[in-house]
């Protein structure tokens, strides 16, 4: 040991220095753990958008009854609930498949929790489609501005997690389950059930209670 | 879709013309003039030293935490530099417009500055000093030092690193473009609302101000998930929680506060966003707007963005004051709760920022309290401190003076602290000059700390120290400044003197402007010191050269490596036996850098990808300001495309080969501390 | 640094993805979610216990989730994850509820109330819609 020339303290018996790759941290582990720290910075900028919510729900009286009926339409987001959640299941699907290594079972279950995320946009979009047809936007009140940005920016999410999904259906392909592709699947699989969490909020606070204040 | 302007727009240049060059303007020409010389200076020596490729291979493209580190803190001093020409462009204006004889230049009715002008300054103060200056200088020093203190190769990613810099430098970028084309916000670095909405600021100044900040933001923001995942995961073997640094404890806390409440910076300038360019409602005064949501939203960042930037001084102070006093830190355990507590605590008193908001007794009688709990654990340092230097041999070197100012500034400020800290006296100074003075008792404090921690660890990234002389000039010089400037905005704070005056109109306080002139002069002698210091300390680069611990007696892991630090940091990761390894080892003779034979260090390759990200990033800020919205898509489109693009590259490591470690190991100036080679 | 020396395959986090977990999850959530729909579409229940027991529902669906979802427990994979999240957690409780907390109060001190022309629901509703909202985060607090 480097320690050897002198021999105050026990030489030869303290480690001083960790030869070969003992270490090697652990790369996965690492590139999760930030993903979920990132993740929650998401959840603390929901939680600004929600504080923003409750300040302004104080003046959603500018909205008549028959625009805040229409714009908290509990059925259709009860649809789109069940469209979020059964693609974040395909999705669980496809993480029991990389368990199991299987590309196959991987490839099938992201592609259906693609697509239906892409059929729940499709449904949030016509939804505001309609809103916005009725001249119900998010310039006519404050309460509306932020009913808006917290649907709209919930759907950016899911915008970008199907454009993540197509990436990582396309390197799975080109790789097979390399260390990067494996990582980047887990941090899809994060970022997937957390829209399923945020989705939660959005119905109970925003669609189911919005209606009552 | 997007809300109706006032003015020119067309479809290809947005609102960006020939007028918004403010050519007739003699002080922006005059620094333009400046600025281009400084500019082709740079370009003219790179070329005549074909130092392009070097720069482009070793630094534009790096990934190495040293070198981001040491471009976040030439970042820091740039932007620190004009942060200081700012100041003292209010300082002259507010001693010469005294009272309604004083004299008008330049257009002025009084002073040289239009109010127009003025307030641009000082929004531009605010924001660089506290967003372009402190963040990147302090984020620099956590980014060389956090990763060798915990004995690590590199961050967690080396990557995410370079980009978070290149974000940060494309965001400083667009608050110097401003300067020479179009204008800034001029209502105060935090804004205000509805004064920011777009009716009542139709330029391009917010916009500006809105998307330098937001940039800044993001990349801080991927700054602390970085040193956050470092220190959580990446120590080295035998370093448990409570053997870890001081320092890297502060860093780690510091980056709790900004991993958790940047975002709600990212909400509250988004919507003044949305309200700018859709048209919303978020912070209008009528249409079910709420301006004071503003207040709130930004503030429950900007309180613990103040402790963001002062835990890590408090971490370099505990790292200077036990070197200087060669004993151990007094007091660690609680040097640790501390922390942790002023980092909780700060993300229940932001409301002080507005006690006059009318909020209910109870409200305000809570964040009072909440205001003063955090004089507990800062208190707890002070001691902790002091008791560390008590019976020590305290050795006065220059790292030392600054943590000793940094000590007495932290009592000054503090306690004026307190005072502001009770709301029903708040309602007499809010908005005045005595909680301007006392804010900048905490910045100079933080100011004090990093020139201390630059002073301290600048050997162990270049090699050589810095000179004694001339930084003892400059450091006297800060003092006098400081007190010069600082001590007369007090008695006016008191007096009544509220902030952002462009035009005094109590002749009687004209003495007090005077001498605060007086010490701004002391702070420009004080630039020209640091400048001696810089170019001696470089001109005598290799008679002061040093070895791997440069004073002696230092007490942590970074010592234990070659200074400057090889790109790989440690030939072999240490196994940490004890809290101040690095001085447990040279008390029990083991003080040798371990270097016999040597293995392959796995290490990522340099990629042009983060400066491509930063300049696209900087495009779409740029186009958005304009609203040339072909280009804000073209940025925007391309950016999520280099990322996904870059995502498919396999190739992103390199291996360095054991005959360069050894080569590099072999060829280090490695002189080590004469007692510890026994 | 990476260091592939292992199959990525067997890293524990791989590990976690359990079926029965998310089918479990899947179930749960879309059952209280039904009944939160059914209490809301019922119109029986006051607004005041409406928000209480949707708000419950969703706390507990929330709670359902971070652990078979993101998988929040103390493993030696995830302990890090969990304990980042429970960090996070009280700032959102006091970020939401000391802002509910201040805008109450200033609402009623400084009686900002909106132009009777503009609105077209009872006078009193906006006031009602503070409180139910104050109530919304005890319940969540809680």
């Amino acid at each position: 040991m480097s320690a050897s020339t002198n021999t105050r303290a026990q030489p030869g018996s303290t480690v001083l220095w960790e030869k070969g790759d003992a270490a090697g941290h652990d790369m996965l582990g690492t590139r999760t753990f930030g993903f979920w720290l990132y993740m929650l910075t998401d959840a603390m900028v929901y939680a600004a958008l929600f504080a923003a919510f409750g300040v302004l729900a104080h003046n959603a009286g500018l909205t008549s009854k028959s625009m805040l009926a229409s714009v908290f339409d509990a059925q259709a987001a009860y649809r789109d609930t069940i469209v979020l959640f059964t693609s974040v299941l395909a999705y669980g699907y496809a993480m029991v498949a990389l368990k199991k290594g299987s590309r196959g079972g991987v490839a099938i279950g992201t592609a259906v929790a693609m697509i239906l995320g892409l059929v729940f946009l499709a449904m949030v979009g016509s939804d505001l489609e309609r809103l916005f047809s009725q001249g119900i936007v998010p310039q006519l009140n404050g309460f509306l501005s932020i009913v808006f940005t917290l649907i709209i920016y919930h759907a950016l999410h899911i915008i970008v997690g199907a454009l993540w999904m197509l990436v990582m259906l396309m390197q799975m392909g080109r790789d097979g389950f390399t260390s990067n592709v494996v990582y980047r699947l887990i941090n899809l699989r994060i970022f997937w059930h957390f829209q399923a969490v945020i989705w939660v909020l959005l119905f109970v606070f925003v669609y189911l209670q919005g209606k009552i204040i | 879709m997007f809300v109706h302007l006032q003015g020119p727009w067309n479809p290809v240049w947005g609102r960006l013309s020939l007028q918004a060059i403010p050519y007739q303007n003699p002080i922006l020409l005059g620094t333009f003039t400046f600025a281009m010389i400084a500019a082709l200076a740079i370009v003219g020596a790179v070329v005549y030293f074909r130092a392009g490729p070097y720069l482009w291979r070793e630094w534009f493209t790096t990934v190495d935490h040293k070198k981001i580190g040491v471009m976040y803190c030439l970042l820091g001093l740039v932007m620190l530099f004009r942060g200081f020409a700012d100041a003292l462009m209010i300082r002259t204006q507010q001693a010469i417009a005294v009272g309604p004889h004083s004299p008008g230049y330049l257009g002025a009715l009084h002073g040289y500055l239009t109010p127009f002008h003025i307030g641009q300054v000082y929004t531009a103060h605010g924001l660089i000093m506290v967003v372009f200056a402190a963040t990147p200088l302090l984020v620099g020093i956590m980014n060389i030092v956090v990763p060798l203190q915990i004995g690590a190769r590199d961050m967690a990613y080396p990557y995410l690193n370079a980009l978070g810099f290149w974000l940060t430098a494309a965001a400083g970028a667009l608050v110097m473009l401003s300067l020479f084309v179009g204008n800034f916000a001029h209502g105060g670095w935090y804004g205000f609302l509805p004064l920011f909405e777009l009716p009542y600021s139709p330029g391009v100044g917010v916009d500006y101000w809105m998307w330098a900040f937001q940039l800044s933001a993001v990349g801080t923001t991927m700054g602390s998930i970085n040193l956050i995942a470092t220190i959580v995961k990446m120590r080295a073997p035998g370093m448990t929680w409570m053997r870890m640094p001081i320092f890297t404890w502060a860093s780690l806390s510091t980056n709790l506060i900004a991993l958790t409440s940047f975002p709600v910076l990212m909400v509250s300038l988004a919507l003044i966003g949305l309200d700018r360019y859709f048209g919303t409602h978020f912070y209008t005064a009528g249409q079910g707007g709420n301006l004071m949501l503003y207040n709130d939203l930004f503030w429950v960042w900007g309180h613990p963005e103040v402790y963001f930037l002062i835990l890590p001084a408090f971490g370099m102070m505990s790292e200077i004051i036990p070197t200087f006093s060669e004993k151990t830190l007094f007091g660690y355990a609680t040097m640790v709760v501390a922390s942790f507590a002023i980092g909780g605590v700060s993300w229940g008193v932001w409301l002080h920022h507005f006690f006059t908001m009318a909020a209910e007794p109870s409200v305000n009688s809570f964040y009072s309290v909440t205001t003063m709990l955090v004089g507990i654990p800062t208190g707890v340092k002070v001691f902790n401190w002091i008791f560390t230097m008590y019976r020590g041999r305290v050795r006065f070197e220059l790292p030392m003076l600054w943590a000793l100012l940094a000590l007495f500034l932290l009592l000054v400020g503090g306690m004026t602290g307190m005072m502001n800290a009770f709301a029903t006296s708040d309602y007499m100074w809010h908005n005045g000059v005595f909680v301007v003075a006392h804010f900048h008792m905490m910045v100079l404090l933080i100011a004090a700390s990093i020139f201390g921690g630059v002073e301290y660890w600048f050997p162990k990234v270049f090699g050589f120290k810095l000179e004694q002389r001339w930084g003892k000039w400059f450091f006297w010089f800060m003092v006098l400044g400081t007190a010069w400037v600082f001590v007369p905005m007090f008695i006016l704070g008191f007096a009544g003197m509220t902030r952002r005056l462009d035009y005094i109109p109590v002749t009687q306080w004209a003495p007090y402007l005077r001498v605060m002139l007086v010490g701004m002069a002391f702070y420009v002698m004080a630039l020209g010191f640091f400048v001696a210091h810089l170019y001696v300390s470089l001109r005598d680069r290799v008679k002061n050269r040093v070895g791997a611990d440069p004073w002696g007696t230092t007490r942590n892991l970074e010592w234990m490596t070659h200074s400057p630090v090889p790109a790989y940091n440690f030939a072999y990761i240490p196994h940490v036996h004890a809290r101040d390894e690095w001085a447990w080892r040279k008390e029990h003779g083991m003080a040798s850098l371990g270097n016999e034979s040597f293995e392959d260090i796995h290490m990522p390759r340099n990629t042009g990808v983060p400066v491509l990200l930063g300049g696209l990033a900087f495009v779409l800020c740029f186009a958005l300001v304009w609203r040339i919205w072909w280009l804000a898509a073209a940025g925007l489109g391309a950016v999520v495309l280099v990322i996904i693009l870059r995502s498919f590259a396999r190739d992103t490591d390199e291996v360095i080969p054991a005959k360069t470690v050894a080569g590099v190991e072999g060829g280090a100036q490695d002189a080590l501390p004469a007692p510890a080679r026994g | 640094m990476t260091h592939a020396v292992e199959n990525p395959l067997h890293h524990p986090e791989v590990h976690q993805a359990s079926l029965p977990g998310y089918v479990a999850s899947f179930v749960i959530t879309i059952g209280i979610m039904t009944a939160a729909l059914w209490l809301t579409e019922k119109g029986s229940l006051s607004a005041q216990s409406l928000v209480g027991w949707t708000s419950l529902l969703a706390l507990i669906a929330i709670l359902i989730q971070a652990y078979w979802l993101l998988h929040m427990n103390w493993s030696k994979a995830q302990v890090w994850h969990t304990v980042a999240m429970v960090l996070f957690i009280p700032l959102f409780v006091v970020m939401i509820g000391l802002t509910m907390w201040m805008f109450h109060g200033l609402y009623q001190r400084t009686a900002i109330t909106m132009p009777s022309g503009m609105r077209t629901a009872p006078a009193m509703h906006a006031a009602t819609g503070g409180v139910a909202t104050t109530t919304k985060e005890a319940a969540k607090a809680a």
